[in-house]
């Protein structure tokens, strides 16, 4: 296990919903605003929005990351719009 | 302490689920170990993230119906919503 799969739910919830830079295994970089962390694996979510309106989402997995940077807090408007990607569908 | 550190445990895991019901039938980018990717369409992740089914799984030899790739072997993986 690696220092990032270390870490408590308490230590990765506090990277949710800030624009991160994560440096992984292979010298791999990803950028983007954290949506989640699972906590069995560790691996990272990461959504960056596109100019057609479209999201991509990356997910970086726990075994390959390496560090993990803040680059920019997220504001409440981001955060209203992270929390819409992955919402349930109303029925 | 415990309690808050479950309930946060609980809330960042079911976030992942939900993601992973997003990408589950899109086109998806896997970045393997070596400076390798394959293209495949998201199936699924078991509980314990060992593996992830893939369909449609883009090879040079030609595409495989359905495959698992081991999460081992995978660095980091990409898909549009």
């Amino acid at each position: 296990m690696n220092d990032w799969q270390r870490k408590s739910p308490l230590d990765w919830e506090t990277y949710v919903n800030k624009m991160v830079k994560v440096a992984a295994i292979e010298k791999h970089e990803y950028e983007g605003w954290v949506l989640t962390i699972d906590p069995v694996s560790a691996s990272i979510v990461l959504a960056t929005f596109l100019e057609n309106e479209k999201v991509s989402i990356s997910v970086v997995l726990g075994h390959a990351v390496q560090e993990v940077e803040i680059l920019k807090e997220g504001d409440d408007e981001m955060k209203q719009r992270l929390s819409c990607i992955f919402a349930p569908e109303e029925s | 302490g415990d309690v808050a550190a479950q309930g946060v445990r609980a809330a960042l895991r079911q976030r992942y689920l939900r993601g992973l019901a997003a990408a589950r039938g899109r086109p998806t980018r896997f970045c393997l170990r070596e400076g390798v990717w394959v293209d495949a369409v998201f199936g699924a992740a078991d509980v314990d993230a060992v593996a992830f089914q893939v369909d449609a799984l883009r090879t040079p030899l030609g595409v495989q119906a359905a495959a698992l790739l081991r999460c081992a072997d995978v660095l980091a993986y990409s898909f549009l919503l």
